[in-house]
């Protein structure tokens, strides 16, 4: 199955309720399935564990990379491993800016890299330009059960 | 006379003094004739010149007695011949220093017993005998045993000895013991890699203060801001104050722990040094400041040419926080002026920074370059405490001096050499 929703992998349930709040704020609508951890994500992406069978792909992932269980980065390698999620945009929104975060997350193949500003004003914006951009303006990879 | 014949024959060497005064040696070859009673009645023989022989004979023994005395004073290096079989044959004062055997103890025994245990289980002596005759030569560095079966890491070289036909007739030893260098060399490796385990240590550490330190800031300033919008008209003036104050501090914060981050930064890594242009290092942090704000009337006056060996990357934070306080610090004046220059200082180039802003009180100069340390308050001129102690760093790192003079409300002139 397929839907317009956002996949948020973020640990943190603060980081969680100002993500949300912050989407809210630029009427940004889809649904938000949150992971609080990496293997979560991968088991909700691939229809493994606890969604065994209901393999899902959302219009956009929302990556930390600082996660309990099986982290970040190790989550983008498998997403871009799978046939079915090779496409998927993901945008890495951590607290980190370490040079090597950023140059490992584009090399596995991240879509973009956004640090979260302490500032929730300067955090509202951008996620509203990260909505503008992923959900209206760009064209999604044609999907691949679609195609 | 016939005294001298052994069985009526003659056979020796001695000296004649020739009509010209000087001496010859001859060979003599003789033959007693006797007659039929057995009477000695002549002698037959032959003479041959071998004063050449006898000259080359002496020079050789005499360097043959000079090699003998060198070899033998040697202490540092252990001397020492063996035998085709590797039964030691000759030994001098440095083998005996080195292993600790008397010459009287040592000849005739084998020399697998400098080997350890393993080596001599490992058949290492006789290869060593099989390297060095197939190949003339061997060199090794391995542990070896003393007499009192303390080891050393020794520096072995082996020759082979031929004679003249090319039979290997025994093997020359030269073997010095390197055990002060190998520890050294341990202790280094050691301490590098107890350097390396502190680097990376500092490196999770920065990287979690980058991410684990912010993550509540981020909270405290959201949540301030959702109070602040969904709850505005239950808050009166005073306490939309307070979160505001809340969410200043957080960000304030979250600055710190970035101007922190960098600070970290520019000790880690290594240095790029080259020619620098500091002239049009400055000309362009210059023009980035007045794009921040093109109102102010700043003058800047660049010395041409100013070019010094560094790290461009660092010396581009330097002149940043050098030209960003000369911003700063000049800020309430209608009209400033700045001038990075170059000047002699003790025998070298001393680069500066002057401008003429709110200056400092030299009593205070000591505590200008230490992290967090500030001379004005927050709400005078804004900053987190760290831009000079990362200048600091960065010209210690190029093994230069950084120093400030000043006067309050007669500007600051902040000098580095490199």
């Amino acid at each position: 199955m397929h839907d317009r929703s956002i996949l948020l992998v973020e640990d943190n349930p603060d980081d969680e309720a100002l993500t949300r709040r912050a989407l809210a704020k630029n009427n940004i609508q889809n649904e938000i399935v949150v992971a609080r951890d990496g293997a979560e994500a991968l088991d909700w992406l691939f229809g493994t564990g606890p969604h065994a069978g209901r393999a899902a792909t959302p219009e956009l992932v929302l990556l930390d990379l600082k996660l309990p269980k099986v982290d970040g980065l190790e989550v983008l390698r498998r997403i871009r491993a799978n046939p079915s999620t090779r496409l998927l945009p993901v945008v890495i929104l951590t607290s980190s800016r370490e040079e090597k975060d950023v140059v490992t997350g584009y090399g596995l193949g991240a879509n973009s890299y956004i640090r979260k500003p302490v500032d929730f004003g300067q955090f509202v914006e951008a996620v509203r330009q990260l909505g503008l951009y992923w959900l209206v303006l760009n064209e999604p990879p044609p999907r691949p059960d679609a195609a | 006379m016939p005294a001298l014949f052994a069985n009526d024959q003659l056979t020796t060497e001695y000296r004649f003094r020739g009509k010209d005064g000087a001496y010859r040696w001859v060979h003599d070859e003789s033959r007693l004739l006797r007659d039929a009673t057995g009477r000695p009645i002549e002698v037959v023989g032959s003479w041959v010149d071998v004063t050449a022989r006898r000259e080359a004979e002496v020079s050789l023994r005499a360097g043959e007695e000079r090699l003998r005395l060198l070899v033998g004073s040697v202490r540092d290096y252990a001397i020492y011949m063996l035998d085709p079989d590797g039964h030691v044959r000759s030994w001098n004062a440095g083998a005996q220093h080195i292993k600790g055997y008397t010459e009287a103890e040592i000849l005739g025994q084998h020399f697998s017993r400098f080997y350890t245990p393993e080596d001599v289980a490992g058949g290492r002596p006789a290869a060593a005998l099989r390297a060095t005759a197939a190949g003339g030569r061997f060199e090794e560095e391995n542990w070896r045993v003393r007499k009192d079966g303390s080891r050393f890491w020794a520096d072995v070289v082996m020759t082979a000895v031929r004679d003249d036909r090319g039979a290997l007739v025994g093997f020359a030893k030269v073997t010095r013991d390197l055990t002060e260098r190998k520890r050294a060399e341990q202790a280094l490796r050691s301490y590098a890699a107890q350097l390396e385990v502190a680097n990376k240590e500092l490196e999770a550490f920065s990287y979690s203060v980058s991410h684990d330190l912010r993550t509540p800031l981020r909270s405290l300033d959201g949540f301030s801001q959702a109070l602040l919008e969904d709850y505005h008209d239950r808050l009166d003036d005073t306490g939309r104050d307070f979160l505001q104050r809340v969410r200043a501090a957080s960000q304030r914060m979250g600055t710190l722990i970035d101007d922190l981050l960098s600070l970290s930064r520019v000790t880690r890594g290594d240095l790029q040094v080259a020619a620098v242009d500091l002239s049009a290092l400055a000309a362009a942090v210059a023009t980035e400041l007045k794009k921040s704000d093109p109102e102010r009337a700043i003058t800047f006056a660049i010395a041409p040419d100013l070019v010094a060996r560094a790290d461009a990357g660092l010396m581009r934070v330097v002149l940043q926080n050098l030209l960003g306080n000369a911003w700063k610090f000049t800020g309430r004046r209608p009209a400033a002026h700045v001038e990075v220059g170059v000047m002699a200082h003790d025998g070298r180039r001393a680069f500066f920074v002057r401008d003429d802003g709110a200056g400092f009180d030299m009593a205070y100069a000591a505590k200008l370059f230490g992290t967090f340390q500030r001379l004005h308050a927050a709400a005078e001129f804004p900053g987190s405490g760290i831009g000079l102690a990362t200048v600091q760093r960065i010209i210690h790192r190029h093994g230069g001096q950084v120093w400030a003079e000043g006067a309050p409300d007669r500007g600051a002139t902040f000098y580095f050499t490199l």
